[in-house]
């Protein structure tokens, strides 16, 4: 499903920010990536979906070779992929159900089907009661709750998630766990 | 319901915020806008009222063949013949030295309101010869005055050649300039409205690379900017023709008997209909090909990371 082989990635002249990184990840695993600040834990995740570009190796995703990918096709690759992130990435200016439905919005599914999947996925979190609140109005709990739902909403076969736990406290960290 | 069509629509979904967002920027765009279009416009007009002042010109352009005093009847049935065998001769008519003489005095008469009397008519007898209407008119009247001038019994031919074709001369002059200052307006335009795009497209920053990295396509995200780069483009072109429409029906009801009585019983004519479709067009296309730029050059940017 995912695999690197020896990939590198600077960035600019100093030292290698992914140096021979090679790792194999199947259908159904669960994996963690550990380290400390500055390990390259995010950087990684960017080369998954291809966000950033890398220097030297390869990098599969479901059988995409993501080097080779175009800008122009970069979207097949990541509608496979669900991105949490540690800064949620919410709109400001959209409400939970807005945030959601944008998700969907992008990848052309018609009005019906968008409204009934953003409904179940704001249910999945246990977020409907706050589904006309705007991102500024939520606790950091909520708010990543909500950006869980939108990159679980087209039910990609991946899911990524940087450090989806690492601004919040323990108690919810787990209940945030418990979604995945 | 189509995609296409849905696609179309969140677009300008997006663009009616993106203008919200940045409404000063965008009205400020449109003012812009409206002052080159309008500058195009006025220039359009003056050429357009030229160029129909050199057609009626044209139109009422005649041949004067003057004839020598001593013209035999025989020259004269010659000169009448070749009149006749011409194709492209409307008709004829002779201005004997009597009535050419009587003509003058009256229009004298009119003009000063004093009685003109030489004791000699000095006037020569002449041929007023129309020609049909057709592309190449005077062209053909020329090459038919050459023809005349050599013959015999003829003195000497008029039709203000020089006069025409200096003004013909000043048209094709207009010509140039127009489109020379319409080039320069709309590379003008271009670089305003690239940098209108360019700020909403900033201001949207988060938004787009969210859209990016969710999976949209590149056409989805440039979609918004480049509806918001013609809407600008046709709301300048619009704004601009109607208050020049205004103010064309102003002047002409206020006017008209004016410019009628300087021109000639000359109607003062506003831009043609396909002409002003054409501009509205090309602000549009101006609008399109401005955000475009900047809209190319942004996801350009974004791929180099």
């Amino acid at each position: 499903m995912i695999q690197l082989f020896n990939v590198v990635k600077k960035y600019g002249s100093g030292s290698p920010a992914l140096d021979d990184v090679s790792l194999k990840i199947e259908k159904g695993e669960f994996v963690f990536l550990t380290g400390p600040s500055g390990a390259g834990k995010t950087t990684i995740l960017k080369v998954l979906f291809g966000w950033e570009n890398f220097e030297e190796g390869q990098v599969l995703v479901q059988g995409i070779n993501v080097g080779k990918l175009d800008a122009g096709n970069m979207h097949t690759l990541r509608r496979s992929i669900g991105v949490i992130f540690q800064d949620y990435k919410l709109l400001k200016n959209k409400t939970v159900f807005e945030n959601v439905a944008f998700a969907q919005e992008v990848t052309n599914r018609d009005r019906k089907t968008i409204k009934f999947k953003t409904w179940e996925a704001l249910k999945n979190v246990g977020l409907t009661p706050k589904k006309d609140s705007l991102p500024a109005h939520l606790s950091g709990g909520e708010q990543q709750r909500v950006a869980i739902a939108r990159a679980m909403v087209n039910a990609p076969p991946i899911i990524l998630a940087d450090e989806p736990t690492g601004n919040l406290d323990q108690e919810i960290s787990l209940e945030i766990l418990k979604l995945f | 319901m189509n995609s296409a069509f849905q696609a179309l629509l969140i677009g300008f979904q997006a663009t009616i915020a993106n203008v919200r967002a940045n409404m000063q920027t965008f009205l400020i765009s449109i003012a812009t806008i409206s002052i080159s279009i309008g500058i195009l416009g006025i220039f359009l007009i003056i050429f357009f009222n030229l160029n129909g002042f050199l057609v009626s010109w044209n139109q009422q352009v005649q041949l004067i063949v003057y004839l020598n005093d001593d013209i035999s009847p025989a020259q004269k049935n010659n000169l009448e013949a070749l009149f006749k065998d011409s194709s492209r001769v409307q008709s004829t008519e002779e201005v004997t030295k009597d009535r050419a003489w009587k003509d003058f005095r009256l229009s004298q008469a009119e003009k000063s309101g004093m009685e003109f009397d030489l004791g000699f008519n000095p006037l020569p007898a002449s041929y007023k010869v129309r020609f049909k209407l057709s592309d190449n008119r005077l062209t053909h009247i020329s090459e038919f005055a050459e023809k005349i001038q050599s013959e015999t019994g003829v003195e000497s031919v008029e039709y203000g050649k020089n006069w025409i074709s200096r003004f013909e001369k000043f048209m094709v002059f207009c010509r140039v300039f127009l489109m020379a200052t319409g080039a320069l307006l709309s590379f003008g335009l271009i670089l305003i409205i690239s940098n209108t795009i360019r700020l909403s497209i900033y201001s949207r920053q988060d938004e787009i690379e969210l859209m990016l990295l969710i999976g949209a396509t590149p056409g989805f995200v440039k979609i918004p900017f480049l509806l918001e780069g013609m809407l600008q483009g046709l709301c300048g072109s619009i704004l601009s023709l109607g208050l020049m429409g205004v103010i064309y029906y102003y002047l002409k009801s206020e006017f008209q008997v004016s410019i009628e009585s300087i021109a000639r019983g000359m109607d003062f004519q506003f831009i043609s209909q396909p002409f002003l479709l054409s501009l509205v067009g090309l602000s549009v296309l101006i609008g399109l090909v401005a955000s475009y730029i900047s809209t190319y050059h942004y996801m350009q940017v974004l791929n180099k990371r």
